[in-house]
């Protein structure tokens, strides 16, 4: 099989180098492409746990909207706590400003029997919309998103199928 | 390359391994290889890829926020490039396998092969200084240059575009078959002989069947 690599002429080789390149990049530039239209830096995101439910369940996949920054309570956003990288997903219960003050929003879960202030940042009382939220979802899928849990939750699944899809490239031509 | 044995009955196999051996022949019998349409994919392609990766590059080390404005400029750049890419390899490219030329006749091949169906397609375009450029499709079955156990032999698969393709058998002479170039070549006054002699129907299609059974002699 290596024989038959080694065999390509130069330009081939490159060619073939390119397609998996394009594979990659293309893949990277649609989320760019949907991050930049819905001006989100993470436009979908997985519910990792059941503080939402029964609206949202553990594994389900949801699609973010950033633009038009005037949020009503109510709408369920996505924010991370600051000084930690982890996406919340939380219903908006109360809000303050908006307008030309800057809009400062409180959360809750529909599971939790208490508001957001436990969670969010020591001497932190509110979310501030602009530098916080990462946008409100506009839709959702059930369960799709299982299997980045499962991903993350056994690591050894995400070398198993990186091996595998290598394999599969380097193996196959067209 | 070519001595390596292949699956039969996988039919990109055979494309490929006929493909390559369609350029290593013409390049050996002195075909001058012309890359620039390559040249131009590569070139195309690798700046879209590197568009996507300073876009990573600056992701990762200033964040979104910094860099939103930049990365819309980027994924339109890259869906730019990447569109040309795709039309290039779709509507000019089309499956080219050799673009070259020797004394001043033009060779281009692309070939295609159909779902399920083991035949190699070949679209020719030739032309020279004198004459426009003229395209011919031809084609042939795998079988003729595959053994079974799939092993390429070169033998008969440069017999058959020596014959079908003028420029290439005006270069190698010894590969070209009499008969089959003489079917190939532009109505001679000999045919107008015949033509204007009225011959009966009779010997005509005797004359035909004569000439396809010493073929198919040649091809057993």
């Amino acid at each position: 099989m290596l024989s038959a690599i080694a065999g390509l002429q130069p330009r081939q080789l490159a060619a073939q180098v390119l397609n998996f390149a394009l594979v990659l990049s293309t893949a990277f530039m649609l989320w760019k492409g949907l991050s930049v239209a819905t001006d989100s830096s993470s436009p979908i995101v997985v519910v990792l746990s059941g503080s939402m439910e029964p609206a949202f369940q553990r594994g389900d996949l949801l699609f973010l909207w950033n633009r038009g920054a005037e949020t009503q309570v109510g709408e369920v956003v996505v924010y991370n706590v600051r000084g930690k990288d982890i996406p919340i997903v939380h219903r908006v219960i109360r809000k303050f400003g908006g307008g030309s003050a800057p809009l400062q929003l409180l959360t809750k879960g529909d599971n939790n029997a208490a508001d957001d202030t436990e969670l969010y940042a020591r001497g932190q009382n509110f979310l501030d919309r602009e530098k916080d939220v990462v946008g409100s979802v506009l839709g959702y899928v059930p369960f799709v998103g299982y299997v980045t849990i499962l991903l993350s939750e056994y690591p050894w699944l995400k070398t198993a199928m990186l091996g595998f899809m290598a394999l599969t490239v380097v193996l196959q031509r067209e | 390359m070519a001595e390596t044995k292949i699956s039969p009955y996988s039919l990109p196999d055979l494309k490929n391994t006929t493909d390559d051996a369609l350029g290593n022949y013409l390049r050996g019998i002195g075909f001058k290889q012309d890359n620039t349409k390559t040249d131009v994919k590569l070139v195309v392609g690798y700046t879209a890829v590197a568009i996507a990766g300073a876009t990573f590059v600056a992701d990762y080390k200033l964040g979104w926020e910094a860099t939103k404005g930049w990365t819309a400029v980027a994924v339109a750049a890259y869906a730019i490039l990447n569109g040309f890419f795709t039309y290039w390899l779709w509507f000019v490219e089309k499956g080219l396998v050799f673009e070259g030329s020797k004394d001043g006749k033009r060779v281009s091949i692309q070939s295609k092969t159909n779902k399920h169906d083991p035949t190699y397609y070949l679209d020719v375009t030739t032309s020279s200084s004198s004459s426009t450029p003229s395209t011919r499709q031809i084609k042939t079955p795998f079988t003729t240059w595959f053994t079974a156990d799939g092993y390429f032999v070169a033998k008969p698969f440069q017999q058959w575009i020596a014959s079908s393709i003028e420029a290439v058998g005006d270069v190698d002479q010894k590969s070209a078959l009499r008969d089959e170039r003489d079917e190939l070549a532009a109505p001679g006054p000999q045919t107008k002989l015949t033509a204007s002699a009225s011959l009966g129907e009779t010997q005509d299609v005797a004359e035909t069947t004569s000439k396809s059974s010493k073929k198919a002699k040649k091809r057993g």
